[in-house]
């Protein structure tokens, strides 16, 4: 980004970059065709562009092909059309990135856009979804996000997400609780922790994408499993299992997103 | 005289004469400087009434002095526009400074106000000078020409300047009503000639969900 002398630099359609970052914090797409986007991400836009919820409807077969999530359904939308999209998410930093052939799991607060070349999957992780195949998406962290490589322990909130290499374990360091004083500190919460006894463990060959906080963006507790899930699903039918949704009201029987998500509920 | 100090701090050089700033938003000055709170965004009886009226409260103050005096708000980014003779359209939560040569008024927007959750007013700026505007995240500034309107969403909307005419568009159908909404639904189309300053983040908006 040059700045011209004697003001801000003005952007058109002509001059906006394509599929390429405006500045740190809003990314532009040329829109040709379909891009999936995280709904209320779209900050401004050029062109023809329509905004479809997902559902059943004329988008029925790209969304069977590449939108495997119903828990999110109701968080995203397909844009299709021709034009120039800005992206950005509450002044938080944006970036693209290309998987070819790969896959990378992502925690589904960070996720902004991806292209239809791109399959989206719910992680086992709740609260995570794999992105698997090829094309570009673009994903928020707050602050800059790091790459490393395995082997590594991480802090669970500074997690953004890995590409390649097998899903994490959790490491626990029980060091803290050892003895009597430990024992104690351990039952009463007395003493206080440091608050870095949980890690998430990465092993094997890949990266681990994270964020330069440990201050998570709100989100909405969705990467649960569907409580019709048989048995052997990970985090099936468990009460108040991460996602929190069940238990509290029960769920109608929704298709694609259930209807109380899709009011607000 | 405006001068960016970082990107979250607006210097101020002054000779003796006055600007008008957000209340409460001076963070240190040197030399010397008096601040008046002034009732009704400093226009008047009349403008005191319509402020009253239409709800687009402006908190101002004006600072008189010699020295340099440094104005900040809530750490927000902040973007200098400078005006030779057009009139800036920004809401009152939005405007940090204004030269002395800058008037600023009401003016009604109608349903976009509406739509952001900031009423159905908006402050409008003119003269020649410079203003200080913030916003969350730096402010992206796009260029409105004929044949190139420009759609925006109405919670990451800040300002915008030059002859540009605003419709409230909408993409509601049965499927919002379903449930279906794609979240993208209340969109603010600009035509005509101009330049707009959106944020990269968005307030919440009534519209925000649907």
């Amino acid at each position: 980004m040059t700045a011209m002398a004697g003001g801000p630099v003005i952007h058109d359609p002509h001059t906006l970059p394509v599929d390429d970052n405006v500045n740190p914090y809003a990314f532009s797409v040329e829109l040709k065709g379909q891009w999936f986007l995280q709904k209320g991400k779209m900050i401004a836009y050029y062109g023809q562009i329509d905004f479809h919820g997902i559902g059943h409807g004329r988008l029925d077969r790209l969304v069977a092909t590449n939108f495997h999530s119903p828990l999110h359904a109701a968080d995203w939308v397909v844009a299709e059309g021709q034009g120039k999209l800005l992206l950005a998410d509450r002044a938080y930093d944006v970036n693209s990135f290309d998987l070819e052939n790969g896959n990378l799991t992502i925690r589904s607060g960070n996720l902004l856009a991806f292209q239809p070349g791109l399959a989206l999957k719910q992680s086992i992780i709740p609260g995570f979804l794999t992105l698997i195949g090829t094309g570009k998406f673009v994903a928020a962290s707050n602050g800059a996000v790091h790459f490393v490589e395995p082997p590594i322990r991480v802090d669970p909130q500074a997690l953004v997400g890995w590409a390649d290499c097998p899903s994490p374990c959790h490491h626990y360091d029980h060091g803290y609780m050892r003895g009597v004083l430990g024992g104690l500190r351990a039952l009463t919460g007395i003493g206080g922790t440091s608050g870095e006894e949980h890690q998430f463990e990465f092993v094997g060959a890949g990266q681990v994408l994270l964020q330069s906080t440990e201050v998570l963006m709100p989100e909405t507790a969705t990467g649960g499993v569907p409580a019709s899930a048989g048995p052997g699903v990970p985090g099936a039918g468990v009460p108040g299992a991460p996602g929190g949704q069940q238990g509290q009201v029960p769920r109608l029987p929704g298709q694609l997103g259930d209807l109380q998500r899709r009011f607000g509920l | 005289m405006f001068r960016l100090q970082g990107s979250k701090v607006l210097a101020v050089e002054m000779t003796g004469d006055a600007v008008k700033a957000k209340n409460g938003a001076m963070v240190a000055y040197d030399g010397q400087m008096a601040f008046k709170k002034m009732s009704g965004g400093g226009e008047g009886i009349r403008g005191m009434v319509t402020r009253r009226l239409t709800g687009e409260s402006m908190e101002v103050m004006e600072v008189k002095g010699h020295g340099t005096c440094y104005f900040a708000d809530r750490a927000s980014e902040i973007n200098l526009v400078r005006l030779n003779g057009e009139k800036l359209y920004v809401e009152a939560s939005n405007l940090l400074a204004t030269d002395p040569g800058l008037r600023t008024g009401t003016t009604f927007t109608g349903l976009r106000g509406a739509s952001q959750g900031n009423g159905l007013f908006t402050t409008t700026v003119e003269g020649v000078g410079q203003a200080a505007i913030t916003s969350d995240g730096p402010a992206i500034v796009l260029r409105v020409s004929a044949g190139m309107p420009l759609q925006v969403d109405p919670g990451a909307y800040v300002a915008h300047t030059g002859n540009l005419q605003q419709h409230f568009q909408t993409g509601i159908s049965w499927r919002t009503v379903m449930g279906e909404g794609s979240g993208e639904s209340f969109q603010i189309r600009f035509e005509g000639e101009g330049l707009v300053y959106v944020q990269p983040s968005e307030r919440n908006t009534i519209g925000g969900q649907l």
